[in-house]
């Protein structure tokens, strides 16, 4: 359980009362609302259905998670110096789970003895973006369309944010764990899907790429303490009070910029700020999620969503050719991979459930595309094969796991808030090629449900440059029906 | 004539059944067709607004012919199939109306004379026009304010009350220039008595090449969807148009030569028409050639193509055709219409949407194509082209364009006088833009107070009430941090000369080009690819040392050392580097040691610069490549160490006008930069946008952004109250200042105000501002004065 902050706490300047924040936030809610920003299509409360859960965490697998090696095991052929590709369908063997009947991947323990608290979509696919470049495919996915576009593509954590705004009005209602945007490659692909698009910076993503340091980010700056950051606002105000601008500069263009201000004063020295700092946790606590970023990633989630948080992605990272984008060496990196996100998932799932917000927390763990031996995109398909080694043979460790990108057919798991407990939905095919053969779920349907249970409507629409931009593309995107409770 | 009664009666019964349009048929168009197919609604590019609308049909053809019962138009509404029936949802028409349209259709589409559902959507002139200017009142002679004067008495409102001197030295600055005037120019034009002196400093500001290239550029960068990094880059599927941008903006070439050469490019300039590229496959509409058709329309002609590069516009007047027609004209294969990703198996005519003025050539070859669509574009006569960049000039001076938003050129103007007078203005000074900001920077106009802006402003028709406050651009901001902190980051990203043609570049890099000598003379050639070179220079410093930095640059990459220590490496050529290497050198003999590699795939231009100053108690000194330094091909080790048996021979200087310029440019700017004493200051809009800068609302520019946001988040909110770029320049900011003497508190915070905010501060300010520099002034407390003015909605706007 969190402890206050060991530091000082801010009280509240004497200029702005608590009574006054309240006021200032009533009238356009936390936000402040661009007057050139595009309206909703009808009314707000139109682009909303009702909710079956508060707040969503998306668990980011970046890089192409290979289905067949994580929640959809196939025959298992262990490694042998000069086996055919073809014989490689998983390179792990399956466990069984808490689910009759369900078998996950072995190296997913922890996962598999919560797998009777969600539902597991193994018919997910996408489309062949022709050659597929992650960052594309990743934009496809965050966004629901597939880039470029003639207009700026809100994250659906942007769309949450837009419609539904922030669950406790201190919090930032989009927080993004993980990944960095600067110093990676296919950097700027990634800032343009992280982002709010036409919505405007107020509904876009707070970035907190080091977990450990997230707390640094609602803190003052390096160096002042906290006694002299209250006084600096204190004077600012005294500042702005004592400006001839009043008599200049008109009250709404002054008073939203204010507001602004105020909005970032108060989550600088509200107690929600603790949520920032996973050092409080208890260290059992710290260490149980500790595999790296991922897992401290995981439990920042927690923290957040504990405090108010409305939509927080959590990845593994995207950093071409590591992590998830298993090019060589498929096997051992996955296996070290199974090791960073199985006891962190399975830890958040039972702390959520411990802490009674399981129920409206919608948990999704997904990645860009699934992974095979031996096909590249999906049978038939043009993309360009990005494998490394290309043989017919495996005759080094190094090639044996699954290092081509597949678009037929992927898993998706989803926990808690309106979610289906301990059932499958969907199946692949059991030899290659490994496609959604029951039920398949696009991304727009996919998106379609993830926003109906939070609340969004799969139609919900906004008018830019005179024309209607939807959730799901075009108003399509259908819940899909099996999976919700 | 026994015939007869049986004919009549016939006829009759023919008249019976021939509807009465405005009474029968009307109503069943209303009930049944009307939602989606008259006023601004044409679902499938069908209108039924006008009887010509109706004729003209949608995007799958005519729907109906005036007597044929055969027409899609009577097929749809029986239909059977649910995919086609007309109307798609509710019951639909009943036995009678179908009957009555049928008849309606068999005797000839009667329609009332100049009926329409709606009235019909608003076309803007295309051509130019000459409006009639009301006389001047009281004097106020300028043109733009003859026609506003005669808009305000005729609403009845008062007058704009002119701005303070000081407002509209900031306001002048910002706009014109984007950086703030320095403490002595405030004082110095508040102090001016002269009554032209606002004209006299517009006039000063424009002519201030450097620093108008440099604000501008980030204007065009948006509209031209140009950035020093950005999506598309990756694959090769994007390329910059930069050094050509900043040419034309800091040489003033006029404005269509700009757009002729945007349509039509060479090397240096396609990267606008090329667009951007992912890798992979894209729908249809977002084709590269159709991103030329979308840019071509919104950046010159403000229509937005977007949605009729998939499907007729639901919106206006544009068309599947129209989009395709633009797009066909950039490229280099027969292109199929395709609607909503579906192909229609129809080939795309190259076409212009403005026949009026004339037409591109379908069948001439692209490049003549390209080259009649940029005189066409340029034509004298169209209005459009002219109305749209001056009414995005008006927008960024006075906050609100006269068509708003200024993209939506299709839209009425509020005053189309006003335009015209603009639009005229820049033809009249054959295309200079600057002619343009500085007719409406004079006007009375643009000299009043900005407007009092109340939250519903936007609500109802706009009223002029003078010009608009604008929020400073995220590179206004940083530009102005960094001036009144008077600190700056070391270079620029952007390959640009700051200097108009011809001009002596400002002194600093006095390092030449240089390469291995075998270049010159008997035995001259091209420079391998994949050469290596080593270099070597050496210099005494006489007196103790106190700083020293060395610049350097290669075509293609290097790696430097100074005294053995490696300083810098670089590999690419436009990027040169600068470090301080204060550290590593010392009184007596130093050496530099550069090892230098030429890149590519066949013999090609090379050269090596490396300019190293050192400051020591006896004076200046600079070391840089000449004739004087030597190479050779020996490799120095990880240590910098030559072999000793290394056969060194003198350098050649590399004779390439002109092929480097933008990097000597970047050198000189790092040199004057380092040495201090410059003005050619790093400009937030010349580098890659940081953290800060995309906080602060710079775009992505994978769009065309026109109107960046004007409202500050709560997350820019958060990164300026505790964000660490912020945070370090407030810090650097109150180092620098309390460098300085000040005679008291109140001098240092005066000098804040007026640096920050071009005015003295109030009393009641001053006492606040003094109370937080302290009466012994502290770096905490000046660093806390100035994060506390940057956070003034007065600093952050131009008003």
């Amino acid at each position: 359980m969190s402890r206050p902050p060991p530091e000082l706490d801010l009280s509240l300047p004497e200029p702005l009362a608590r009574r006054e924040f309240l006021r200032m936030l009533g009238a356009a809610g936390a936000a402040t609302l661009s007057m050139s920003a595009p309206r909703a299509l009808g009314a707000e409360s139109a682009q909303r259905v009702p909710a079956k859960a508060d707040a969503c965490i998306l668990i980011w697998l970046a890089g192409g998670m290979a289905a067949p090696e994580t929640f959809d095991p196939k025959r298992y052929a262990p490694y042998e110096k000069g086996m055919s590709y073809s014989q490689v369908l998983s390179t792990f063997p399956s466990i069984p789970t808490a689910v009759d009947g369900v078998r996950i991947c072995e190296g997913l323990e922890g996962v598999a003895g919560v797998m009777d608290r969600g539902t597991l979509i193994r018919s997910a696919f996408q489309p062949d973006l022709g050659s597929i470049l992650h960052s594309r495919h990743q934009f496809h996915w965050h966004t629901g369309y597939v880039p470029p576009q003639t207009v700026a593509c809100p994250h659906i954590g942007a769309w949450m944010a837009r419609v539904l705004g922030p669950r406790n009005p201190v919090m930032p209602a989009f927080i993004n764990v993980g990944q960095r945007l600067e110093g990676v490659g296919e950097s700027e692909e990634l800032k343009a899907f992280t982002t709010a698009g036409f919505f405007g910076g107020e509904f876009g993503p707070m970035n907190l790429p080091y977990p450990e340091e997230a707390s640094a980010a609602v803190r003052p700056p390096k160096g002042m303490d906290p006694g002299r950051f209250v006084n600096r606002d204190r004077e600012f105000r005294r500042l702005v009070d004592a400006s001839p601008d009043r008599d200049l500069l008109s009250d709404h263009q002054r008073n939203s910029m204010l507001r602004s201000m105020d909005n970032a004063y108060r989550l600088l020295s509200a107690k929600e700020r603790a949520a920032f700092d996973i050092s409080l946790e208890p260290k059992e606590v710290q260490q149980d999620y500790d595999t790296g970023r991922f897992g401290r990633g995981c439990l920042l989630a927690r923290r957040l969503v504990e405090n108010g948080a409305r939509f927080v992605e959590v990845t593994t990272e995207y950093v071409p050719f590591f992590h998830w984008d298993t090019h060589g060496k498929g096997h051992e990196t996955v296996g070290r991979l199974h090791k960073e996100i199985d006891r962190p998932i399975a830890r958040l799932i039972r702390d959520l459930e411990a802490r009674g917000l399981l129920d409206r927390t919608l948990v999704v763990i997904a990645s860009e595309f699934s992974r095979d031996a031996m096909i590249e995109g999906r049978p038939g398909s043009a993309a360009k094969d990005q494998a490394f080694n290309r043989g017919t043979t495996i005759e080094n460790p190094d090639h044996y796991g699954l290092h081509r990108h597949f678009t037929g057919g992927t898993s998706v798991m989803m926990f808690g808030g309106g979610v289906k407990k301990g059932h499958v939905h969907g199946a692949t095919a059991d030899e290659r090629p490994l496609v959604a053969i029951k039920d398949p779920v696009s991304i727009e349907d996919l998106h379609a449900t993830i926003f109906t249970l939070m609340g969004v409507s799969p139609k919900a629409a906004f008018d830019i440059e005179g024309r209607p931009f939807y959730s799901t593309v075009d108003g399509k995107g259908r819940a899909v029906g099996g999976v919700m409770a | 004539m026994r015939g007869a009664p049986f004919l009549l009666a016939f006829a009759a019964a023919a008249a019976a059944a021939a509807a009465d349009f405005s009474h029968e048929i009307v109503p069943i168009l209303r009930k049944h067709c009307a939602e989606c197919h008259t006023g601004d609604k044409k679902k499938g590019g069908l209108s039924m607004n006008t009887r010509a609308d109706l004729i003209e049909g949608s995007e799958d053809g005519p729907v109906v012919k005036p007597g044929d019962l055969a027409s899609r138009m009577l097929a749809v509404v029986v239909s059977a199939d649910k995919d086609e029936r007309m109307p798609p949802k509710g019951p639909g028409l009943s036995e009678a109306e179908v009957a009555k349209l049928r008849s309606w259709v068999a005797d000839g589409l009667k329609w009332d004379e100049g009926f329409a559902f709606k009235k019909p959507a608003y076309e803007p002139p295309l051509k130019p026009r000459t409006p009639e200017l009301p006389a001047a009142v009281e004097g106020r002679a300028h043109p733009v304010d003859r026609v506003l004067d005669a808009w305000t008495a005729k609403t009845g409102l008062a007058r704009p009350a002119p701005a303070s001197d000081s407002a509209f030295l900031r306001r002048a600055h910002l706009d014109l220039i984007g950086l703030l005037p320095t403490p002595e120019e405030t004082t110095a034009f508040l102090a001016d008595s002269a009554p032209d002196k606002r004209e006299r400093l517009v006039r000063r500001l424009l002519a201030r090449d450097v620093d108008y290239a440099d604000h501008w550029m980030s204007f065009w960068n948006d509209l031209l969807r140009n950035d020093y990094a950005g999506t598309g880059y990756i694959d090769g599927g994007r390329k910059q148009i930069t050094g050509w941008l900043y040419a034309f903006l800091v040489n003033n070439r006029p404005y269509d030569a700009f757009v002729r050469e945007l349509i039509a490019p060479t090397p240096d300039s396609e990267g606008f028409s090329k667009g951007i590229v992912w890798r992979g496959a894209v729908s249809a509409g977002q084709l590269p050639q159709l991103q030329f058709s979308q840019s071509v329309s919104q950046a010159f002609l403000g229509i937005n193509m977007k949605c009729a590069s998939c499907h007729d516009s639901f919106v206006d007047r544009w068309k599947l055709k129209d989009a395709y027609g633009l797009a066909a004209i950039y490229s280099a294969k027969p292109m199929e219409l395709v609607r909503c990703d579906v192909a229609t198996g129809r080939t795309a005519e190259a076409a212009w949407p403005f026949p009026e003025l004339g037409q591109v050539d379908a069948a001439a070859p692209r490049e003549e194509r390209l080259r009649q669509l940029a005189a066409l574009m340029t034509h004298p006569e169209n209005g459009r082209f002219q109305r749209t960049v001056v009414n995005r000039l008006w927008h960024r001076l006075m906050g609100r364009g006269v068509v708003h938003p200024v993209d939506a050129m299709q839209s009425e103007p509020w005053n189309q006088d006003l335009l015209d007078v603009l639009a005229n203005r820049l033809v009249e000074s054959k295309y200079d833009l600057r002619a343009v900001l500085a007719f409406i920077a004079t006007s009375e106009a643009y000299r009043s107070r900005a407007e009092v802006l109340s939250a519903d402003a936007d609500e109802g028709a706009y009223v002029y009430r003078g010009p608009r406050a604008k929020r400073l651009t995220a590179e206004q901001f940083v530009d102005s941090v960094w001036r009144v902190a008077d600190a700056y980051p070391g270079k620029i990203d952007a390959s640009v000369v700051r200097a108009p043609a011809g001009a002596a570049p400002p002194s600093g890099l006095v390092a030449q080009p240089v390469w291995s000598d075998d270049l010159t003379g008997q035995r001259a050639r091209l420079p391998a690819a994949g050469e290596v070179r080593t270099f070597r220079g050496s210099l005494a410093v006489h007196g103790a040392v106190k700083r020293a930095f060395v610049v350097a640059g290669c075509d293609n990459e290097f790696e430097l050392w100074v005294n053995g220590v490696r300083v810098a490496s670089g590999d690419n050529w436009t990027d040169p580097q600068l470090a301080d290497v204060t550290a590593h050198v010392r009184t007596g003999r130093n050496e530099v040691v550069a090892r230098a590699r030429n890149a590519g795939s066949k013999p090609n231009a090379a050269a090596f610069w490396a300019q190293l100053h050192v400051r020591s108690a006896s004076g200046d000194q600079v070391l840089a490549t000449s004739p004087q330094w030597q190479w050779t091909e020996s490799a120095p080790g990880p240590d910098g160490v030559v072999p000793k048996d290394a056969k060194w021979q003198p350098s050649a200087v590399v004779n390439q006008p002109g092929v480097w310029a933008s990097a000597e440019s970047k050198m000189n700017q790092m040199v004057a930069g380092a040495v201090g004493g410059s003005l050619l200051r790093p400009r937030a809009g010349l580098l890659k946008a940081d953290l800060l800068q995309r906080t602060l609302g710079r775009p992505n520019r994978e769009q065309i952004v026109s109107m960046r946001p004007n409202e500050l988040s709560t997350l820019e909110a958060i990164d300026l109250a505790n964000g660490a770029a912020l945070a370090d320049l407030v810090d650097r900011g109150a180092a620098n200042l309390l460098r300085r003497k000040w005679d008291s508190p109140s001098a240092l915070a005066r000098h804040v105000y007026l640096a920050a905010l071009c005015r003295e501060p109030s009393p009641a300010e001053l006492a606040v501002a003094a109370g937080m520099v302290g009466e012994a002034p502290s770096t905490t407390g000046v660093a806390d004065l100035l994060w506390g003015v940057f956070m003034l909605p007065e600093f952050q706007t131009v008003r």
